[in-house]
């Protein structure tokens, strides 16, 4: 459908202008909203993680086509609430204390907003209590922590360690990165997820998730 | 042969007698060594062949409650981070720069030591010091996020700002010229962990041409430019040896071939850091900092490199790491200390 593939072009072009229009077209044609989500935002946005993986796409085309995409998800969202669509999941997502850096922290959750998924996003400095706290309060599929800084990232293994002594390490997934953050860190800390980058945190989180229905 | 000739000899592309360095630590880092070198003063023990001059980071006043405020009126939160903070609030909430002064380049802070300090330590190489020199500088006033969108939604702007800081600076460059200096030593850090910050089209678009004004700057007083920008930086390298940069800083192992861009720049470009901050200095043992400072050494030894931590070293880093690399540095054969 051709204003589904605009829309869809909108949100990778980071045109706000330009997906909201479209946006409010699609709604007045009664297009399902599911398929609005899907095949304009969320397949747009794919689009970008795959653009930046391959170097194409930067931080600032990845902000701004997020941005576009968060725009006309702000004016589609009445719609999947009423229509009753479900989120692909539910991610809380912290930058871990001691650490004030947000940047990396922002893209991965723009990133996985753009996947599908619900985002509760706690801010910066997050204390390995206030994570346990996060999930018995909001019952998330993923923790994300994100870590600058070599001094800090140690504080992901006490939230691995926090949510495995609250009882809760089975019902979520960890994922973990930033700067310093291996794929040998996340194994030896015992997380479940590493990745490199805001892309492919959000399309590795979309494959656990499709894995497990 | 003095400190600052062996640098000068490295900057011409010609081969030292062994490798010179400089290193950089952060408070807590600071404090390790000092109890340990206690009575010396840390300066003194090191050795350092940079004599750093000016300020890197620029002078704060205190807000009360872990706050301090730059000379461009920006809060910064050290509660945390004690060396340098994060930038708490927008100084430039609206893409313009109508409501804004910019402070006092010649503000006598930046130079009132650099006579003393030469004074002191004449031998050393003297490096005028301008940390946050451009792309850090805009987007602490304006805001990360913000900058980064504005280069698409308000490029006029941006080349504004950017203009103007570099005027700033180029004023402060020539300020700094009018003593006995041998280089300027900017700061501006534009990678990631892998690739840039803002990409390579924005970059040549908007940081590039600024750079060239404020490399020419330091070129016509006849000095040398060096650049430290952390992360994955080093596609640009042709580019910023075109505009006249001398030496590039931090050389990150864990980004960057260290090996492979020593050779492949040898007389062309001299690499200043290269030990690895992300891993070996925090989680290594004593013998595996040595191991790779005898192989960053042995890179080294035709030249074209100074050795040091690839940052600032951080608290979590045990003294006797930092210990190891220091003492192989200065028990190299053909350095023998004359301060």
């Amino acid at each position: 459908m051709s204003i589904l593939n605009d829309l869809r072009k909108s949100v990778i072009d980071g045109d706000m202008v330009l997906t909201q229009e479209l946006m409010q077209k699609a709604l007045l044609e009664s297009l399902p909203p599911e398929q609005i989500l899907k095949e304009g935002l969320i397949n747009g946005m794919a689009e970008v993680g795959r653009m930046f993986e391959c170097g194409e796409y930067f931080v600032p085309e990845m902000l701004i086509a997020a941005r576009a995409m968060k725009s006309g998800l702000t004016l589609l969202r009445p719609h999947l609430i009423k229509a009753n669509i479900q989120a692909l999941g539910k991610v809380v997502i912290g930058t871990v204390q001691g650490d004030l850096h947000d940047l990396g922290k922002n893209l991965v959750g723009m990133m996985l907003e753009g996947a599908g998924f619900e985002v509760v996003d706690l801010g910066v400095d997050i204390s390995p209590q206030k994570y346990v706290e996060a999930v018995k309060e909001h019952r998330p599929d993923f923790v994300a922590c994100s870590a600058l800084l070599t001094t800090t990232m140690p504080r992901m293994k006490d939230v691995v360690l926090l949510l495995g002594e609250a009882g809760l390490r089975d019902q979520v997934k960890v994922m973990i990165g930033g700067a310093p953050v291996t794929e040998k860190y996340a194994a030896d800390i015992g997380a479940d997820l590493y990745t490199p980058d805001a892309a492919s945190a959000a399309s590795r989180a979309q494959e656990l998730v499709n894995k497990q229905r | 042969m003095t400190e600052r000739e062996v640098i000068k000899m490295v900057l011409e592309g010609r081969k030292p007698s062994y490798v010179p360095w400089s290193f950089g630590f952060t408070k807590e880092a600071k404090a390790k060594l000092r109890s340990h070198f206690s009575p010396v003063e840390l300066e003194d023990a090191l050795h350092d062949h940079l004599l750093k001059l000016g300020s890197d980071i620029g002078f704060f006043t205190e807000l009360g409650n872990n706050r301090v405020q730059d000379v461009f009126g920006v809060v910064w939160d050290r509660s945390i981070d004690k060396d340098i903070g994060n930038v708490e609030g927008c100084v430039l909430p609206e893409p313009t720069l109508k409501h804004y002064s910019f402070p006092d380049p010649l503000d006598r802070r930046f130079f009132d030591d650099i006579t003393g300090r030469i004074a002191r330590y004449g031998n050393r190489f003297r490096v005028f010091q301008i940390g946050f020199s451009l792309y850090e500088r805009a987007w602490t006033l304006r805001g990360m996020q913000n900058l980064l969108m504005d280069f698409y939604d308000y490029p006029e702007f941006v080349h504004e700002l950017l203009n103007t800081i570099a005027d700033y600076n180029i004023a402060q460059v020539q300020e700094a010229l009018k003593y006995d200096i041998d280089a300027v030593y900017f700061g501006d850090d534009w990678g990631q962990q892998r690739g840039l910050q803002m990409g390579p089209k924005l970059w040549r678009d908007f940081i590039y041409p600024v750079l060239g004004r404020m490399y020419a700057a330091v070129h016509k007083g006849g000095k040398y430019v060096f650049i430290h920008s952390c992360g994955d930086v080093d596609e640009l390298f042709d580019d910023l040896i075109g505009i006249g940069l001398d030496c590039f800083n931090p050389f990150q192992p864990e980004v960057m071939d260290v090996a492979a861009l020593i050779q492949r720049y040898h007389g062309r470009l001299v690499f200043h850091g290269g030990l690895s901050t992300q891993k070996t200095l925090p989680n290594g043992s004593v013998e595996d900092v040595r191991a790779e400072t005898r192989r960053l050494l042995a890179l080294g030894r035709e030249g074209g490199y100074i050795f040091a931590p690839a940052h600032d070293v951080e608290g979590d880093v045990p003294l006797e790491n930092m210990l190891a690399f220091v003492e192989l540095l200065q028990s190299q054969p053909g350095y023998r200390n004359k301060e």
